[in-house]
C-alpha cells in the first residue's frame, strides 16, 4: 500500500493524519509542499483544491482529515 | 446508564470530566476530538499559567488531564458528534429526569443529567461565489494553508482576534494582504492590531462588506462594498481567509432548551443551569458573552459543582 501525504509544516490537520497513521503503524510517505513547488501543483492538480492536508492512498486522493475514509481504505478498524 | 453525560471535550467539556472524575460521578464524556476551537490556533498566549502553547499541544494537554483521572468512573466516546438530545422523563416524573444523547454513528446513551460543552462552529461565508470556491482559495484553516499563498495576494475577512491572526501569519508568505472588517472599527486586541497594520504588506479597511468572491478553476478577485460610502472595489487575489466568527452547536437542544435569537444556550451564570433542569451548559453554546477558554472552563466547573449537590440532593 502506497502512502503519501500532501502537508505544510504548521498544519494542525495534517499533525492528526500523521498521528492516526502512527497509532495504526501506517508507512506513509511526508511532501511537504512549502519546500516542492512541483509537489505543489501535483497535489493540487490530483486533487482540485488548494487544501491540506491531502492523502494518496494507492492514487485514491482524500482531502482533509477525513479519518472514516482513511480507515475504510487502510482496512482500519475503528 | 450515567448519572452524567458531557457533550464535547473542549476545555469546558475536560474541566467538566476531570472534576466529574474526581467526585466519582458515574460519567460519560462524547467528544469528536479534544481540545476544542483552540486546537487550530498556532500559538495561544491567554491561557493563564502558560506563557505560550500551540492549540495542538493544548488540546493533548486536556486528553492526558482527563484520561489520568478518569478512572473507572469516567468513560469516553470518541471520534463521534452527538446530534440529538431528548428528554425521556421529566424532573418531577418518577426516576426523572432523564435524557438520551444520540451520536452521528448511531450510537445513544442514557444520562440523568447533561452538561452541555459543545461550543460553535466556524461560520461560513454566504456570499456569492463562496460555496463554489470553497477550498479552491478560499481557506478557514490559516494555520494550515498560509504557506500555500507564497508571493501571492490575499484577502482576510475578519477584524477579530482570529482575522488579524491570520493576517500575522500570512506575514511570512503572502504579497500583499487586505484585511476586511464589516463593523465600524476591529475588534481584536490593540496589541494585535498594532503589530500587524504596522507592516506594510498589511492595509486594514473598515465599514467592509463582502459582495463576492470570483475566480474560474480558482480564485481571481474578491468584491467588497463601503458601507458608508456605498463604492464597491474590487481585490486581484488568489487567496481568501474567512475569519468571520461562529455559531453555536446547539441544534442538538433545539426546542428542548431556551436559546437566544443567536441560538446561544440560555444560562443562570451562577449556576450553569438552562431552562431544562437536568441539563447544564458552559462554554461557546452559552450566552457568556466573552468567548475565552479560561471562562468556559470556569463555567463547566461552576456547572459540575451544581451537578454535584444536585444529585446528592435527589438521593
Amino acid at each position: 500500500m502506497q502512502v503519501k501525504i500532501y502537508t505544510t509544516p504548521s498544519c494542525v490537520y495534517c499533525k492528526a493524519t500523521k498521528a492516526f497513521f502512527q497509532q495504526n503503524n501506517v508507512e506513509y510517505e511526508e511532501v511537504d509542499v512549502t519546500r516542492n513547488e512541483a509537489a505543489l501543483k501535483d497535489m493540487v492538480d490530483k486533487s482540485g483544491q488548494m487544501g491540506v492536508p491531502v492523502i494518496e492512498i494507492d492514487g485514491k486522493i482524500v482531502i482533509g482529515y477525513d479519518k472514516p475514509k482513511l480507515s475504510e481504505l487502510l482496512n482500519i478498524q475503528p | 446508564m450515567y448519572d452524567l453525560v458531557i457533550v464535547g471535550g473542549g476545555p469546558a467539556g475536560v474541566a467538566a470530566g476531570v472534576y466529574a472524575a474526581r467526585k466519582r460521578i458515574k460519567t460519560l464524556l462524547i467528544t469528536y476530538d479534544y481540545g476544542g476551537q483552540s486546537m487550530v490556533s498556532p500559538d495561544v498566549q491567554n491561557w493563564i499559567g502558560i506563557v505560550s502553547i500551540s492549540g495542538l499541544e493544548l488540546a493533548e494537554v486536556l486528553e492526558k488531564h482527563l484520561k489520568t483521572y478518569a478512572a473507572d468512573v469516567l468513560e469516553m466516546k470518541e471520534g463521534v458528534h452527538a446530534t440529538k438530545i431528548d428528554q425521556l422523563k421529566k424532573a418531577d416524573e418518577p426516576a426523572g429526569p432523564l435524557f438520551r444523547v444520540t451520536c452521528d454513528d448511531g450510537f445513544s446513551c442514557e444520562g440523568r443529567a447533561i452538561i452541555l460543552t459543545a461550543g460553535s462552529s466556524r461560520r461560513k461565508l454566504q456570499v456569492k461565489g463562496a460555496e463554489e470556491f470553497d477550498n479552491k482559495g478560499i481557506v478557514y484553516c490559516a494555520s494550515c494553508d498560509a504557506p500555500l499563498f507564497k508571493d501571492k495576494d490575499v484577502v482576510v475577512i475578519g477584524g477579530g482576534n482570529a482575522g488579524l491572526e491570520a493576517a500575522e501569519q500570512l506575514i511570512a508568505y503572502a504579497k500583499s494582504i487586505h484585511v476586511l472588517e464589516f463593523g465600524t472599527e476591529f475588534k481584536g486586541d490593540p496589541v494585535t492590531r498594532e503589530r500587524v497594520f504596522a507592516n506594510p504588506k498589511v492595509t486594514p479597511h473598515t465599514n467592509a462588506e463582502t459582495v463576492e468572491v470570483k475566480g474560474d478553476k480558482f480564485v481571481t478577485a474578491l468584491v467588497w462594498k463601503d458601507r458608508v460610502t456605498g463604492e464597491a472595489h474590487e481585490l486581484s487575489v488568489q487567496g481568501v481567509f474567512v475569519e468571520i466568527g461562529s455559531i453555536p452547536n446547539s441544534d442538538m437542544v433545539k426546542g428542548l432548551c431556551e436559546m437566544n435569537k443567536y441560538g446561544e444556550v440560555i444560562i443562570d451564570h451562577k449556576t450553569s443551569r438552562t431552562s431544562v433542569e437536568g441539563i447544564w451548559a458552559a462554554g461557546d453554546i452559552t450566552d457568556q458573552p466573552y468567548k475565552q477558554n479560561n471562562i468556559s472552563m470556569g463555567e463547566a466547573v461552576i456547572a459540575l459543582e451544581d451537578v454535584y449537590l444536585w444529585i446528592r440532593a435527589r438521593k
